[in-house]
């Protein structure tokens, strides 16, 4: 206890340089838990808001593949798959049946590539509440032509809410087709990839690609949150092979996620009827994954970095600590003190900078998230898919954080050890002889 | 009096006669015979193809731009590979056809990818089915026959239906010249029974022994006004090909 009152005198006698060196560890510890906060909430914005483009967290396909070779993406009959679905339980908030087309729109001369989606207004009730219109609105959809685009496709075209356009495209087996539209309603612009997604009501999707009117390409089940998406999507592709032709999950290799495995295995495949691919958006998003591991890597790296230039600094520090106080020890060396106690004093100090500078680190990173994620970056913004409806959002993971403390407290102790050896170490009358 | 009641008697003769020759005439046309000619007089089974076809592409607002691919046609082995030599940009990308499968190479990635014959050369109203055989008899029933002129050729007028739902195109208007089994016009429908796109096939033809190949061919966007691109084709040759231009090595190595 005694030595804990002295170490913390010690620090309290030097105040700037206690200052200075817990400020050196509090800055490496606030870079790293930032770094780790984005992480944390880069992962779950994304696939946030790829569910929301996709229309689910779990999905089914189905392929058909033609005398010929050639694959056809459809469901024809989803009975065994919402059984399959009911069976293994999914709490899916929404179900969502959708076909789409990857088409050419053309107004007046001028042209944009975007991808229409088919949609069931009546049962999908969650997408007319997450778009957010600057002109027009769902009412336009009552219209069997209405569509649905965004701001950049709308300004690219020169459109307004109620003009007619064309739009070129394919039917599900490949040929040739051009539908008319009329424009329903636009909406701000919500990224990268939906900034290219337009939506439409799905029996006018289905006739164009020439599909069976109770017919759809993509069955998507929608969770109330990320948990639980791998274990349920795991369930459904077991139940779903005692049921019908699956394709199989999880053989992916290095080169290529499961959802591209799937699809490789359709080209080399031949089957007759309809055999299905189950996936996830965690198999959707591996490569985001891979991000992750690299941004994670990145600043353990970094972390170790600045803590290796830090423990030099106090390394260092130490030994002119060492250095000033040595008459200081000899005394205490001489009334008694023992030498695991000099070198325990030094240590504690170490320790009381390390916790000190961990704990204003944290404080000052939980600072600075929490104002940068006050900031709205607004519904338009290009960084839309790592933002959280326009806000930059942090989620610092708690075992990382623990992880990187006991990291800074190693470094730290490791860096006083050995001055603290040294003071230790000291001839207590070769201490009080020396002269500063 | 009597002479005007014969010679108007001799003219109701003739034009019933003229009729009923030109109705027997159209009775007799074999249109199923006239579609496999048309085939017939674009495909080489016994021997290879390979032509240069130089695409000059219009948009509304855009420059004209250039695109000349290299076809190699293996007609009887249902073949073909399709060279991309200018713009530089795209310069040794290309298309082979093996069978059902179609595979896109890209020189800059070194891979292939599945392709299909339905898509279009480098933006072009060109689609890569356009450079394969005809199979037009194979493909598409006769469900409507007309007769017609364009400029100076009588025609027939073919409609043909599509017989399965793996051509890019569901119905076609074929004008076809009477006095041989060319094509003039080729008008594509879309499923939804739109006019799409409109080949010109301008009577200037390459005479390769008994077949007779257009030089060139104008495509006009009917969707997308304004768009059309004019294929030029040059260097034909009817032959015997090297097999190994039919291999994916070549591509790899064309560049």
């Amino acid at each position: 206890m005694e030595l804990i009152k002295l170490a913390l005198r010690n620090l309290s006698r030097q105040k700037k340089r206690t200052f200075l060196l817990a400020g050196a560890i509090a800055f490496g510890i606030m870079i790293v838990t930032v770094i780790n906060g984005f992480v944390g909430a880069f992962v779950s914005n994304i696939s946030e808001n790829f569910a929301n483009l996709a229309a689910g967290h779990i999905f089914i396909q189905g392929v058909e593949k033609s005398p010929s070779g050639k694959e056809y993406d459809i469901i024809r009959d989803d009975s065994t798959l919402l059984a399959a679905a009911k069976e293994v339980g999914i709490p899916a908030k929404y179900i969502t049946k959708r076909s789409s087309f990857q088409g050419t729109i053309i107004f007046a001369g001028k042209t944009a590539q975007l991808t229409i989606d088919g949609v069931d207004f009546a049962g999908e009730t969650f997408l007319p509440e997450r778009l957010v219109f600057t002109s027009g609105g769902m009412q336009g959809m009552s219209d069997k032509l209405g569509l649905i685009i965004s701001e950049p496709i709308a300004k690219r075209l020169d459109v307004r809410v109620g003009d007619r356009v064309l739009v070129e495209m394919k039917t599900y087996t490949g040929q040739n087709n051009v539908g008319d539209f009329a424009i329903a309603g636009i909406t701000v612009d919500p990224g990268i990839l939906g900034s290219m997604a337009g939506y439409a009501n799905k029996a006018y999707v289905n006739q164009l690609l020439n599909l069976e009117p109770d017919a759809y390409q993509s069955l998507g089940f929608y969770l109330p949150s990320l948990t639980g998406m791998d274990k349920y999507g795991s369930a459904l592709y077991e139940s779903l092979r005692k049921k019908a032709q699956v394709f199989d999950r999880g053989i992916a290799d290095e080169q290529q996620n499961y959802v591209r495995a799937m699809m490789n295995q359709a080209k080399k495949e031949t089957w007759s009827g309809i055999k299905y691919r189950v996936f996830t958006l965690n198999d959707m998003l591996q490569q985001v994954q891979q991000i992750v591991n690299v941004l994670n890597s990145a600043s353990l790296v970094i972390l170790i970095v600045l803590f290796l230039i830090i423990m030099v600094g106090i390394t260092n520090t130490f030994r002119i600590i060492m250095y000033e106080r040595i008459r200081e020890i000899g005394t205490m060396r001489s009334i008694g003190m023992q030498r695991e106690e000099v070198r325990g004093l030094f240590l504690f100090e170490a320790t009381f900078l390390a916790v000190g500078g961990v704990l204003a680190g944290i404080i000052f990173a939980l600072i600075i998230m929490g104002g940068v994620s006050l900031a709205d970056f607004g519904l338009n913004s290009p960084l839309f898919i790592i933002l959280k409806n326009g806000h930059m959002t942090f989620r610092v993971p708690f075992l990382r954080t623990v992880f990187d403390v006991v990291i800074v407290a190693a470094l730290t102790l490791a860096a006083a050890f050995f001055p603290a050896r040294n003071a230790a170490r000291l001839d207590p009358a070769v201490a009080l002889r020396t002269v500063k | 009096m009597k002479r005007i009641r014969r010679s108007l008697r001799l003219a109701i003769i003739v034009a019933l006669a003229l009729g009923a020759a030109a109705a027997a005439c159209a009775a007799t046309t074999d249109y199923e015979a006239l579609l496999r000619a048309i085939d017939e007089l674009q495909t080489f089974d016994k021997q290879d193809y390979s032509a240069v076809y130089d695409i000059v592409s219009e948009k509304p607002g855009e420059n004209p731009s250039t695109t000349q691919v290299k076809i190699f046609r293996r007609d009887d082995h249902d073949q073909i590979v399709i060279l991309i030599q200018e713009p530089e940009r795209q310069k040794g990308q290309g298309y082979l056809k093996i069978d059902d499968n179609v595979w896109f190479y890209d020189p800059e990635s070194g891979n292939y990818s599945h392709s299909t014959m339905k898509e279009n050369i480098n933006g072009s109203e060109a689609k890569n089915s356009d450079f394969k055989k005809y199979t037009f008899a194979d493909d598409f029933d006769i469900v409507k026959t007309e007769e017609g002129r364009l400029g100076v050729f009588d025609t027939w007028i073919l409609t043909l239906q599509a017989k399965n739902d793996e051509v890019s195109y569901q119905k076609i208007r074929l004008t076809v010249r009477k006095d041989k089994p060319v094509p003039l016009k080729e008008e594509d429908f879309s499923v939804s029974d739109r006019p799409m796109r409109t080949i010109y096939y301008l009577p200037t033809y390459v005479q390769v022994g008994d077949k007779l190949i257009p030089a060139k061919l104008k495509m006009v966007d009917e969707v997308d006004k304004g768009t059309q691109s004019v294929l030029t084709i040059s260097n034909v040759y009817v032959g015997k090909l090297d097999d190994k231009y039919f291999k994916k090595t070549f591509l790899e190595s064309a560049q």
